[in-house]
C-alpha cells in the first residue's frame, strides 16, 4: 500500500476516541540501569502516556549531614567524596573552601591552580560518563565504549596526581596534600605533581578534543539519536530556576549562568573559557551543552598548566585544625551543578552543623514536571539527559 | 553586597541582616517568611531557590561538641534565594520554638521547595503549612525520631564505640 492509498484509506475508518482506559501504576526500579543507583519511581500511566510520577527516594541516604557532626574537618573531607562519585573530586573543593573561609587560610596560588586542574578533570570525568550513558539509554552501544575509553585517561591522570580514581581525598585544608612519598628531602617544588604530568595531561586533552569531534559526529549526527532527543523533555528556563535546577541542564534552557563566573572560590577570573547554552532546553540540548564543556574544560586545563605558577602546596595551618566560631556558605559549579556547604562551627575539630545542599537533589525534583505528558519509552531519554547520580540526591 | 543587603532588609522589613564570610544573610519574623521570599523573587529577581534547611541550636547535644558558649534553643529555618544572572545569593533566616515549630511553606513561591521541606519537616520535626504532600523522602514510613535533632544520639556510637576512641589492639611483641 503507497502513503496515498493509506492517508485515502485512513479516512474511511473512524476511531471512537471516547474509549475510557483505566490507569496503570507502574513501578521502575530501584533496581533499574537507567537510575543511575537506587531510584523508585511510581508512574501513573494511561496507555503509554505518563500522567504522573512519584520519585521514591532514600535507598541511598546515609547521613552524611548527620556523620559530619562526629567527624573532623579532615575526615569530613573523605565522606564529602562518597557524594557524587562520578566526580568526587570537585566535592571537596566548596567544603574545604568554606572550612578555610572561617580560618581565614587561603590556599597557595600553585595549589589553587592544581585545584583547578583537577576539578576540570573531574567534569571531564563526569561528562564523559554522561557521554557514554546517555546513548546507551536510547539503545546505542558504541558511543559507551569510546567515552569511557577516553575517561580513563583523565582517572589515570587524577590517579597519578592524588592516589585515587574515584574519591582523591586530596584537598586539605590550606592547600592540597604534597605528591604521596615525597619525604622531606623532597620538598622541591618540581617535586609535588608526578613527572610527566602536564605532557601526558596535554596530550590527553587532545584526546579530549578529538573525542568531542568524533561525538558530535557519531552521536549527533545520528537520525535516531537525533529523533530520540529533540523536542523530548523540553524544560523551560523559568520552570527551571523555580524548582532550583542548576548547572548544564539550566544552561540548556538558555540561561547564561555558571557560578565559575560569579564566585571566588577558585581563580577561574584567571582564565577565558565560554559558558555553552542551548536553546529549546530538550533532551539533545542537554547533550550539546555538556559535550561543549567538555571542550571548554579542556581549555581550561590547558591554561592553568601554562600559567602554574610555582612555589608551595600548602599554607601554614595548626597540626590540629579547630576552625573559629562562624558561618559560611560556599557553592561552587560542579559537573551537574550548583553544589553548595552550609558550614556552621563551634569552635570545634569538626562542625557543628554542615548542611550539604547538592545538585543532583535539585535537578531530580523536576522529574514529576517534566515526566507529565511524555511518552514511557521517553522516560528514558529524559531521566538520562538530567545526568544525576542518586549519592548525590540522597547523601 | 553590603549594600544590597541593606536594600533588600529594608524592602522586606527585616529585622536585621549580617554579611559574614560573604555569605549574606537577612532576618525575618514568621509571619515574614512567605513575604520575604515572594517580594525576594518579584522585586529583587531573585527567582533561584538554591535550598531549605534547617540549624538546631541546642546546649545539651547527644553527638558531636556542644557550643563554647550557650546559645538560644531554637531551629533557625534557612531558604538560599538567588539570582542567574549577577550571581547574588540570600539566606532568609528565621527561628522557631523547638516545641511545635510550625511555618507557611514556601512551595507557593518556589515548587522546588517541595523536597527541601520535606527534608527538613522528617529530620527537624517542622511543620511546613499549606505543604502538598509532607511526607517521609529519604526515612523509611514509622521511623521514629528527627535525626538532625542535636539530641538524637547515633545508635552506632552507642553499640560500638568510634574504633578511633580506643586504643587500637598491640603490636606484634608488644604484649607482657
Amino acid at each position: 500500500m503507497t502513503d496515498q492509498d493509506f492517508m485515502h484509506h485512513l479516512g474511511d475508518v473512524s476511531v471512537s476516541i471516547e474509549l475510557e482506559t483505566e490507569d496503570m501504576t507502574l513501578n521502575i526500579g530501584p533496581q533499574h540501569p537507567s537510575t543511575h543507583g537506587v531510584l523508585r519511581l511510581v508512574a501513573k500511566v494511561d496507555g503509554e502516556i505518563i500522567t504522573d510520577v512519584e520519585p521514591v527516594l532514600g535507598y541511598m541516604h546515609r547521613g552524611y549531614e548527620k556523620i559530619s557532626e562526629v567527624r573532623t574537618y579532615p575526615q569530613v573531607t573523605a565522606l564529602v567524596n562518597r557524594i557524587d562519585w562520578v566526580s568526587g573530586y570537585a566535592n571537596e573543593i566548596p567544603f574545604i573552601v568554606a572550612a578555610e573561609k572561617l580560618m581565614g587560610v587561603e590556599a597557595p596560588e600553585r595549589a589553587q591552580y592544581i585545584r583547578v586542574i583537577l576539578t576540570e578533570m573531574a567534569r571531564l570525568a563526569s561528562h564523559l560518563a554522561f557521554m557514554g550513558s546517555f546513548p546507551l539509554e536510547l539503545g546505542a552501544t558504541t558511543p559507551l565504549m569510546y567515552a569511557f575509553r577516553d575517561r580513563e585517561r583523565i582517572l589515570d591522570l587524577i590517579e597519578s596526581v592524588t592516589g585515587g580514581r574515584f574519591h582523591p581525598n586530596f584537598n586539605r585544608i590550606g592547600g592540597v596534600k604534597s605528591n604521596a612519598g615525597a619525604g622531606k628531602t623532597q620538598k622541591k617544588a618540581s617535586q609535588d605533581l608526578p613527572a610527566g604530568f602536564f605532557t601526558e595531561t596535554l596530550a590527553a586533552m587532545d584526546v579530549v578534543d578529538a573525542s568531542c569531534d568524533e561525538m558530535e559526529t557519531l552521536v549527533g549526527g545520528n537520525e535516531i539519536f537525533l529523533i530520540r532527543s529533540k523536542g523530548v523533555g523540553v524544560l523551560p528556563a523559568d520552570i527551571a530556576v523555580s524548582y532550583g535546577v542548576s548547572g548544564p541542564i539550566l544552561r540548556a534552557s538558555g540561561v547564561e549562568f555558571d557560578l565559575r563566573k560569579t564566585e571566588d572560590y577558585l581563580p577561574y577570573d584567571q582564565f577565558d573559557f565560554d559558558i555553552p547554552t542551548g536553546e529549546n532546553g530538550d533532551s539533545y540540548d542537554r547533550w550539546y551543552v555538556r559535550l561543549q564543556e567538555i571542550r571548554q574544560s579542556a581549555r581550561i586545563i590547558r591554561q592553568a598548566i601554562e600559567g602554574i605558577p610555582s612555589g608551595p602546596l600548602r599554607a601554614k595551618v595548626p597540626l590540629i585544625i579547630k576552625v573559629p566560631k562562624g558561618e559560611a556558605y560556599v557553592r561552587a559549579e560542579n559537573p551537574k551543578g550548583e553544589m553548595g556547604y552550609y558550614l556552621v562551627s563551634e569552635g570545634g575539630q569538626g562542625p557543628y552543623r554542615l548542611k550539604i545542599r547538592s545538585s543532583s537533589f535539585s535537578n531530580l525534583s523536576i522529574l514529576p514536571w517534566i515526566l507529565e505528558g511524555v511518552l514511557l519509552p521517553d522516560l528514558l531519554a529524559v531521566m538520562g539527559s538530567l545526568d544525576f547520580v542518586l549519592g548525590d540526591v540522597d547523601r | 553586597m553590603e549594600a544590597f543587603g541593606a536594600e533588600f532588609a529594608q524592602a522586606v522589613g527585616a529585622s536585621g541582616h549580617t554579611v559574614e564570610h560573604g555569605t549574606l544573610k537577612v532576618r525575618v519574623s514568621n509571619q515574614q517568611w512567605v513575604a520575604a521570599a515572594t517580594v525576594g523573587r518579584d522585586d529583587f529577581d531573585l527567582v533561584y531557590l538554591s535550598y531549605v534547611s534547617a540549624i538546631d541550636w541546642a546546649n545539651d547535644v547527644a553527638v558531636g561538641d556542644a557550643p563554647e558558649e550557650p546559645v538560644e534553643e531554637r531551629f533557625e529555618l534557612l531558604a538560599a534565594i538567588g539570582d542567574v544572572t549577577e550571581g547574588r545569593l540570600v539566606h532568609l533566616s528565621t527561628d522557631l520554638p523547638k516545641d511545635g515549630a510550625s511555618i507557611a511553606t514556601l512551595t507557593d513561591v518556589y515548587p522546588g521547595a517541595n523536597w527541601h521541606e520535606r527534608e527538613a519537616a522528617e529530620m527537624f520535626n517542622i511543620a511546613f503549612e499549606g505543604h502538598p504532600n509532607l511526607t517521609k523522602i529519604y526515612l523509611p514510613d514509622g521511623f521514629e525520631g528527627f535525626p538532625l535533632q542535636k539530641s538524637f544520639g547515633l545508635l552506632a556510637r552507642e553499640v560500638k564505640p568510634w574504633p578511633g576512641d580506643v586504643d587500637v589492639e598491640g603490636l606484634p611483641g608488644d604484649h607482657e
